[in-house]
């Protein structure tokens, strides 16, 4: 279980618990619950690294505490 | 320029009818080739041409999120506004379906609730198959019913939000429409003539006959139907009153008959979409019409042989609600121990009654959009 963090540096701060084997789309729809945009208009990436939907956050190599960033498609 | 409305066009629930699009949606078709190339300086009768052209809906795609050439025609023709009568003539024409359904996605947007219940419900007799492109890039089969069916009922379509119209049982109410008649509703209208004839006939044949009615039937069938009828006998015991009163209603008059079974479809239909904004008198009356209907569709002749075999039925009762397994072990201790596994199952599964509150919150949201719980 780990506690991701996603900024929009727009003042959109959320701090998201998941585990380790959630994809990237279930990370997307927790924080959609949390925030209130939909899903499908969330997009996560990390520098310009794009994050894909079916990719786990271990295989990102995403650990406890990390900060993402959260943008709009 | 040419991303400009027309300014002899109206404004659409109060502001400039590209609106309706939102702007990175918006912001992604102004920089797509095909806007840029096709769908410079279109007119109505130019833009059917292009439409003829399209062959599959979506809203946008892939990563980058690029739209497809369906939602840039739906912006251009926000921005052109076409006359109403060029709209329903779209969505009237039968030769090509993917017209259609653009006519009736632009009409969903811009028109009326009235309008919008009255030129897209025929639609729902059109099954004809549609590709459909996903978020993803992939192509899904769909159907132009399945379209019109997400347009009525979903408010997010094709990466549009669709603006709020009226639930269709309001329109009705104050006399704007009439309630709606499905095509397929003759044939459920036979289906369920049939299987009340039958009923019928079984119950006013008496007992033997009725032995024979069950054995004409296969034996799932028939076991289906004495389970069904055994275990809502009990029911009985605390709806005597209601149910006397209704096998009198049941087989006095075909008239009645009918009038209720239309009456309690119509409602039916209803009851999924509008539960919220039935008043609660309503509802009530209803569910017990519903129920009522169930009963006298299910009850086979089981209410005739009701009191006599009453004490007999009710011991059987209690012995068919047990579980079914540890029957042999005499009852209580199975019982016991049942409940207490499947609840150990139910702390364990959801994780909603973790001690930590935080964490409760979060596996029920989790739950809720169809997660695991958190490790």
């Amino acid at each position: 279980m780990l506690e991701v963090v996603l900024n929009d540096r727009l003042g959109k701060k959320v701090r998201v618990k998941c585990n380790e084997d959630d994809t990237i789309g279930d990370l997307k729809k927790l924080v959609a619950a949390q925030t209130g945009t939909k899903a499908e208009k969330i997009r996560i990436q990390k520098w310009y690294t794009i994050y894909k939907d079916h990719i786990t956050l271990a295989d990102y190599e995403i650990h406890d505490g990390m900060g993402l960033e959260l943008y709009y498609n | 320029m040419a991303n400009r409305t027309d300014p002899a066009a109206k404004s659409i629930r109060g502001t400039n009818p590209q609106n309706l699009v939102e702007k990175i949606v918006r912001s992604k078709i102004y920089q797509n080739t095909y806007w840029k190339e096709q769908c410079f300086g279109l007119t109505a009768e130019t833009l059917v041409d292009k439409a003829m052209e399209l062959d599959h809906i979506g809203g946008t795609y892939g990563g980058t999120r690029r739209p497809t050439p369906f939602i840039c025609l739906i912006l251009k023709m926000l921005q052109i506004q076409p006359e109403k009568d060029i709209v329903v003539e779209f969505i009237k024409n039968d030769d090509y379906k993917y017209v259609r359904v653009l006519g009736a996605f632009y009409l969903r947007l811009t028109g009326t609730d009235i309008d919008v219940y009255r030129y897209l419900e025929p639609l729902y007799n059109d099954y004809r198959k549609l590709r459909m492109k996903s978020a993803d890039g992939k192509f899904i089969l769909t159907h132009v019913d399945e379209v019109i069916d997400e347009l009525l009922t979903k408010d997010y379509a094709c990466d549009i939000a669709l603006p709020r119209v009226k639930k269709r049982w309001t329109l009705e109410s104050h006399g704007i429409l009439e309630p709606r008649k499905s095509v397929l509703e003759d044939d459920f209208e036979e289906e369920e003539e049939k299987e009340e004839n039958e009923q019928m006939d079984a119950v006013e044949n008496g007992v033997n006959d009725e032995k024979d009615y069950h054995h004409g039937r296969s034996p799932t069938r028939e076991r289906d139907r004495d389970r069904r009828r055994d275990s809502h006998r009990y029911r009985d015991r605390d709806y005597d009153r209601d149910y006397d009163r209704d096998r009198g209603r049941g087989r006095d008059r075909d008239r009645d008959r009918d009038r209720d079974r239309d009456r309690d479809r119509d409602r039916d239909r209803y009851r999924l979409r509008d539960e919220k904004d039935y008043s609660r008198d309503r509802d009530r009356d209803r569910e017990r019409e519903g129920r009522d209907r169930e009963r006298r569709d299910r009850d086979r002749g089981g209410g005739r042989r009701r009191s006599p075999s009453r004490s007999r039925s009710r011991s059987r009762d209690r012995k068919r609600r047990r579980s079914p397994s540890p029957r042999r072990d005499g009852g209580e201790e199975a019982k016991k121990k049942e409940k207490k596994k499947s609840e150990k199952k139910e702390k364990k599964d959801d994780g909603t009654d973790h001690p930590d509150p935080e964490i409760a919150e979060a596996n029920r949201i989790r739950a809720s959009l169809g997660l695991k719980p958190l490790k």
